[in-house]
């Protein structure tokens, strides 16, 4: 486009350095709080006596702050889920198909096994069962989409949107109606654990906090240090350059698949069987499935770290858990947190602009401007 | 058994609609992954704006219009900037997810207002989704500016060389896609189900986007499957016509999704490929870039 003397244009970015990065997530952030401004908007307080109340629920408040670090748990593990695949150039939006897979996974363990005094295995054992349950129905179901890709190169966003679908309506059978895992009293959730089941609580986090830590480091390893990680990420810069380069994509599209659906598996394991208060498969399962969408974004804005999602999944596990009690305390509209869901997810997609593109502008040297013309020609 | 084929119909022009929309953009190179949150947010607005006038006209128009500026933002982002078509897609999609469920909240239960009136239980939607597909085909196959959406889609350099504006005709068409998109979205809320609830579709717009790749970007075969789709749909929702007593109700909802799966995997084999993989628009998902 030209303005003037000055040739302006966008013009992709090569490599942007990480100052950069990181200002672009934390600028993206901050538009989507800026711009939820308009969902805070109460008749009960000004807005920032609403901001006030979302913060301080979510990190000041002993209760609310325990909450935050266990959904943030939640979102570190569907971030992961999602950021495996992507760093192969691929998309997992199977992530709640994949959740409801871990629960119900973790939950068979249990229903197979026994789960009162008559149960064979000890507790603890259970537990360890259950964990490997659920990462392996998530695999399972993420593999799916991963073979598919792999061999056939089927687009992986409409068989994992599918498979979101077959498995939130397999749970519905499962603890609706009469179905194998519904509750012997409450009808529409699944049974409870019983307490010997509960998982070991680390001053009233559970145990999956130290898996999460244990992931992040280990993906980040994975990533920048190892042979492997190097082949997931040409795969994803470059497929053609890759299968040039002898890197086999079949094996690394499954591979990515059965690793982000494991950690995917495991969010459904911490968030049905491991955070105190709930302990079953309740009726409203689908929210969890919704929330896991949140996992994308963190992944997204954190682009190429997994440690760097965890300050993201801990600041959104805590907006999402304040918006909502925000929504009750200042009798806001419901779906305060999906609406910021948005936002986020609209922001990101601007910053990723500004991330990838710079503008540019170049004086057009006056030899090239044509002059223009003060006599009519002749004849 | 009249009434279930017309309740079929009904679901499938929700398929068509969205999905002719779909395929135009595609065929003109501009792949929208977004197309559930576009019908979400042409659905919701569709909604809110008749039941608060009272008017379905205006409802449509809403939907219309938010579809329209919903594919020319996928437009912008893809188009003009070049980006990842999956990204702003997939971001149109959570966006729209988002904020339709919270702007819709206040609206939900049903819409309160009459039927729109029907042809023999069959609501018009139907018959200009037909209508649609037969159009489409005639432009896309038949005229000057269906040759230049085609070559658009297939090799933009070539066609920007012969004088087609390449830019103009993918704009062009993916806002039509939004359109549509919008107007699906408002079938569903104002003539099938008009009953707001939160994340009302549940998925048909997935399920458009797979109808797109198994029609061969074909508008007739579309229609094929479009309907078969919606019968598909209407059995998944009442089984018991067919197979009383038959496994419990859950399971059938999960029945079109998962038959989706083998037909992706069946037109992704190399057999079907090497036969029939000509159709698929060779620049799809890819930015032109001028040269």
């Amino acid at each position: 486009m030209r303005l003037g003397r000055y040739e302006v244009s966008l013009e992709p970015r090569p490599d942007p350095p990480t100052l950069y990065t990181i200002l672009t997530a934390v600028a993206a952030i901050l538009l989507a709080l800026v711009l939820s401004s308009v969902l805070f908007l109460s008749a009960e307080t000004t807005l920032l006596g609403a901001y006030r109340t979302v913060f301080s629920y979510a990190f000041f408040n002993p209760h609310g702050l325990l909450a935050t670090v266990q959904r943030s748990i939640y979102l570190l593990f569907c971030t992961y889920a999602f950021l495996v695949p992507l760093r192969a150039g691929l998309w997992n939006i199977g992530l709640p198909g994949q959740v409801f897979a871990g629960g119900l996974g973790a939950f068979a363990v249990p229903f197979i096994l026994g789960r009162g005094p008559q149960a064979v295995l000890a507790p603890w054992m259970l537990i360890g069962l259950m964990v490997a349950a659920a990462a392996a129905a998530g695999a399972a179901v993420g593999g799916i989409a991963g073979i598919l890709r792999a061999r056939l190169q089927v687009n992986e966003i409409l068989v994992t949107m599918m498979l979101n679908s077959i498995l939130f309506w397999l749970v519905a059978y499962m603890i609706k109606e009469g179905g194998p895992f519904m509750g012997e009293t409450a009808e529409g959730e699944s049974f409870s654990l019983p307490a010997p089941l509960y998982a070991p609580l680390l001053g009233g986090v559970p145990f999956t906090a130290l898996l999460v830590l244990g992931a992040a480091v280990f993906l980040d390893v994975l990533f920048a240090k190892t042979a492997l990680g190097y082949r997931i990420r040409a795969l994803g810069e470059n497929p053609a350059a890759a299968r040039y380069g002898g890197i086999n994509p079949a094996a690394l599209s499954l591979l990515v698949f059965l690793l982000g659906g494991a950690f995917a598996g495991v969010a459904g394991y911490h968030t049905f069987a491991a955070i105190p208060g709930i302990y079953k498969i309740p009726g409203n399962y689908g929210f969890y499935g919704d929330l896991s969408f949140y996992g994308i974004i963190s992944a997204l804005i954190a682009r190429r770290s997994a440690l760097g999602a965890v300050p993201i999944a801990v600041l959104f596990g805590g907006l999402s858990l304040g918006a909502r009690f925000a929504q009750g305390a200042l009798r806001l509209p419901f779906g305060v947190d999906y609406a910021l869901l948005g936002l986020l997810m609209m922001t990101f997609v601007a910053s990723h602009v500004l991330y990838s593109f710079r503008l540019t502008w170049r004086r057009i040297p006056s030899e090239a401007l044509q002059p223009v013309p003060t006599e009519l020609p002749e004849g | 058994m009249w009434e279930l084929v017309a309740r079929s119909l009904d679901a499938s022009a929700i398929f068509l609609l969205a999905a002719v929309g779909e395929l135009v953009n595609q065929r003109a190179g501009v792949l929208n992954v977004g197309l559930e949150g576009l019908m979400l947010f042409g659905g919701t607005a569709a909604f809110i704006l008749t039941q608060t006038t009272g008017s379905f006209p205006l409802g449509f128009v809403g939907a219309l219009t938010i579809g329209g500026l919903l594919g020319g933002a996928h437009g912008f982002f893809s188009i003009t900037l070049r980006g990842d078509q999956v990204v702003s897609g997939m971001g149109l999609w959570i966006l729209s997810f988002g904020l339709t469920t919270f702007l819709g909240s206040p609206y939900t239960g049903p819409l309160g207002l009459g039927r729109i009136p029907s042809v023999l239980g069959l609501s018009p939607f139907f018959l200009l989704g037909v209508a649609l597909v037969a159009t489409t085909w005639l432009v896309l196959f038949r005229t000057g500016l269906g040759l230049a959406i085609r070559s658009a889609g297939e090799n933009p350099a070539a066609a920007e060389a012969s004088g087609i504006p390449v830019v103009a005709i993918r704009y062009l068409c993916v806002a039509f896609g939004g359109v549509l998109a919008g107007l699906a979205g408002a079938t569903y809320t104002l003539s099938y189900n008009p009953v707001w609830t939160y994340n009302f579709l549940m998925g048909w717009g997935f399920v458009s986007l797979a109808l797109v790749f198994f029609s061969m970007w074909n508008p007739w075969i579309l229609l094929a499957g479009a309907s078969l789709f919606g019968v598909m749909w209407q059995l998944s929702l009442s089984p018991e016509l067919v197979l009383p007593g038959v496994l419990s109700r859950y399971v059938w909802r999960a029945v079109p999704f998962a038959i989706t799966i083998p037909i992706l995997v069946l037109i992704s084999t190399s057999w079907f490929r090497t036969r029939w993989g000509l159709a698929k628009p060779e620049a799809l998902g890819r930015p032109y870039v001028k040269g």
